[in-house]
């Protein structure tokens, strides 16, 4: 079965039956209920509970979900493993047409029996299936949410361009909660947890062609079918860039190694070599993926790894170059002609080299006069600005200018600014305006780093493997 | 668990992937040995699957020129065999190769991601620096030349662009190796010793 081809259901259903929904507020069954509602999801929605009288939540509920009248496009299923399968059985006889199961209790705890049923009754109806012990999903767009965190506690993201996977539904809901803090918005959130059926390769194969993702930020434990990942990865790192953190690295796989190569290659190793050659860009922490997720949203491209950095405070800028030759990365050197330009905009004080220190009480007319060049120049590939709120000439006309210049070059562009609430103020303007914007200047090029080597990857590979360019 | 793969085979393995290796054989006496040498400076190593690291269990000699440097060494390796409780074993002459760097080119099998192929510096010590690059089989250029610019040793594996090239090639022949003889589970090539210009597979241990 193409699982990826029928995986759309789960996020653009007509109709949501939810089994296990509760008047119950301390329900799993109630929360994924009520956020169905507070989501305000267009659609029908069934509540099935075996114990069903009436309403609810103001819905009218039913015992079984074969009672429905019509048809159902989306089962989330919430109630104790050992009630799955025959209910999972039960959608399949009705028809619906893919299912999500949040109950956890199967494989995780060495239930496999359980768990397999469920792979059976999927493949038996051709009912994808996600999970179980999952949050299953959240599409902004088809105000679709079934997770059992309610919205007080979890923030929802903005819409946006960026899907977020997760194995784990820990670390799903907390990156998430952490997403909607940051600049970029959110196209799609898969947790898949068991992956009894829909797997990491199901998922790639479907967020490929889903117009409304541009990048994808993926958390994961292990892939279960090896030489099937590295082909969609392949093809998918050409088209749109994948960031990848790897949980549950164990030295495990060198145990029973005879030679040296072995040895070293262990099971960690055998990941590694594979994101490398695929182009995937590795996230060492849940913080890499979203410094990542950032800077990849914007959808830059880099030429080169010289970096320009302008700034109003020059021992950040000094930080910053150290940081920028930590990652393999170099101080962009201006043309003459440039600098020319730039000594007729800048007070004496000024040195106009790199990194260009513009002194503390420079304000927007000097960052406007120091980009109008810098973005010009052909001797540089990408731009670090360091603008320092906490400094008398900057306020938001700095902000207002950094924006203009961020949608008027080509070249990445990325913003360091530290500090406490009025700079987050301003960080907030210019995060939501598309720049991505860091705390430290070693963030910043750590990024523009995974940026650069995903660039090269996709222009070295593009040849060999054939890149079809969507933009 | 895999076995040892017999020494000759494992060369005219690698030979037939174009890989070179240094003339050797196995000798049955010092007397052989000697003849073996015909005038040039060889390596006499004990063969045997209770030592899988050679080096370090000290079963390897080198720089063996003339009649009684050979004869000593031969003898040595002998009691050294004996005493280690090597049985059975054999003893392998090989010619010495010129002198360079020593680098490493291995094999080893995910059950996940299938054969991967790795390169990186050298010797006895690869396993304390961890300086090595590591790819799924079958590679292609863009991957072996991804892999050297990896290395922290890259200026010493690969100083210049023939050697660079040289080495590339090695990796696409080891990954072509590793890909076409599926029962081969770990491979090691420790040392390759390359110079400009050249370069010897002077250590090969092939598991099926």
């Amino acid at each position: 079965m193409n699982m990826h081809k029928r995986m759309d259901i789960l996020f653009n259903p007509k109709s949501v039956a939810i089994i296990g929904a509760s008047q119950n507020p301390d329900k799993v069954g109630h929360v994924i209920m009520q956020n169905y509602l507070d989501m305000g999801f267009s659609g029908s929605i069934y509540p099935v509970n075996i114990n069903a009288d009436g309403r609810i939540l103001g819905v009218k509920a039913y015992r079984k979900i074969g009672a429905i009248d019509g048809g159902v496009d989306l089962a989330v299923i919430a109630i104790p493993a050992e009630l799955v399968p025959s209910a999972l059985e039960e959608c399949g006889r009705k028809g619906v047409k893919g299912a999500i199961v949040v109950s956890g209790g199967f494989s995780e705890i060495g239930r496999d029996d359980l768990q397999d049923r469920l792979t059976e009754i999927s493949e038996r109806y051709s009912m994808p299936v996600l999970g179980p012990n999952c949050l299953g999903v959240m599409d902004l767009r088809s105000r679709v949410d079934t997770m059992f965190l309610p919205t007080f506690k979890l923030d929802r993201p903005k819409i946006g361009g960026v899907t977020f996977v997760s194995q784990s539904g820990a670390v799903g809901s907390t990156v998430l909660d952490m997403i909607s803090h940051e600049g970029f918005g959110l196209a799609k959130f898969i947790s898949y947890g068991n992956a009894a059926v829909i797997d990491e390769v199901d998922i790639l194969k479907y967020l490929i062609d889903d117009e409304n993702t541009k990048i994808v930020l993926f958390y994961m434990e292990g892939v279960r079918r090896g030489r099937e990942f590295m082909e969609i990865a392949r093809r998918f790192t050409q088209i749109k860039p994948i960031v990848i953190a790897k949980g549950g690295i164990t030295p495990e796989g060198s145990k029973a190694a005879h030679s040296h190569t072995a040895a070293l290659a262990g099971s960690a190793g055998a990941y590694d070599a594979v994101f490398k050659q695929f182009g995937l860009t590795r996230a060492n922490d849940v913080d890499e993926l979203l410094y990542f997720g950032k800077i990849f949203d914007t959808e830059a491209r880099c030429t080169g790894k010289r970096v320009a950095i302008i700034t109003n405070g020059g021992g950040m800028a000094v930080l910053a170059t150290d940081a920028l030759y930590n990652n393999g990365l170099e101080l962009a050197s201006l043309t003459k002609e440039s600098e020319k330009k730039l000594k007729r905009f800048m007070p004496p004080i000024v040195n106009v080299r790199m990194p260009l220190d513009m002194a503390g009480d420079a304000d927007d007319i000097r960052f406007k006069a120091a980009l109008d060049v810098v973005s010009k120049d052909p001797n540089v590939d990408m731009i670090m600005v360091i603008s320092l709120f906490q400094t008398p000439g900057a306020d938001s006309r700095v902000a207002a200018t950094l924006i203009h210049y961020k949608s008027e070059t080509e070249k990445p562009m990325v913003v360091v600014s530290p500090g406490g609430n009025y700079a987050q103020v301003h960080n907030q303007m210019m995060e939501s305006s598309g720049i991505p914007v860091y705390a430290s200047p070693s963030t910043a090029a750590r990024s523009l780093r995974a940026l650069l080597d995903y660039s090269e990857y996709v222009r070295l590979t593009g040849e060999i493997y054939g890149s079809k360019k969507r933009r | 668990m895999g076995s040892l793969l017999e020494y000759s085979d494992a060369v005219k393995l690698v030979r037939e992937y174009g890989i070179e290796a240094p003339e050797s054989r196995y000798v049955s006496s010092a007397e052989d040995a000697v003849d073996f040498s015909r005038g040039r400076s060889i390596a006499l190593k004990v063969i045997s699957n209770k030592a899988l690291h050679k080096s370090k269990s000290g079963v390897v000699m080198v720089n063996l020129t003339g009649r009684d440097e050979i004869v000593d060494a031969f003898n040595h390796l002998k009691s050294r065999a004996v005493r280690g409780r090597l049985s059975p074993y054999r003893i392998l002459a090989q010619v010495m190769a010129e002198p360079g760097t020593e680098i490493i080119i291995g094999g080893s099998t995910d059950a996940q991601f299938g054969k991967l192929v790795l390169v990186g510096m050298g010797g006895i010590y690869v396993e304390v620096f961890k300086d090595f690059a590591m790819r799924v089989c079958p590679i292609n250029e863009y991957d072996a030349k991804s892999m050297l610019k990896e290395l922290r040793s890259r200026s010493v594996i690969a100083p210049d662009r023939d050697t660079e090239r040289m080495v590339v090639e090695l990796l696409l022949r080891t990954s072509k190796l590793l890909t076409e003889n599926e029962r081969i589970s770990e491979l090691d090539l420790n040392p390759i010793i390359i110079r400009r210009g050249g370069y010897s597979a002077v250590d090969i241990r092939v598991l099926v």
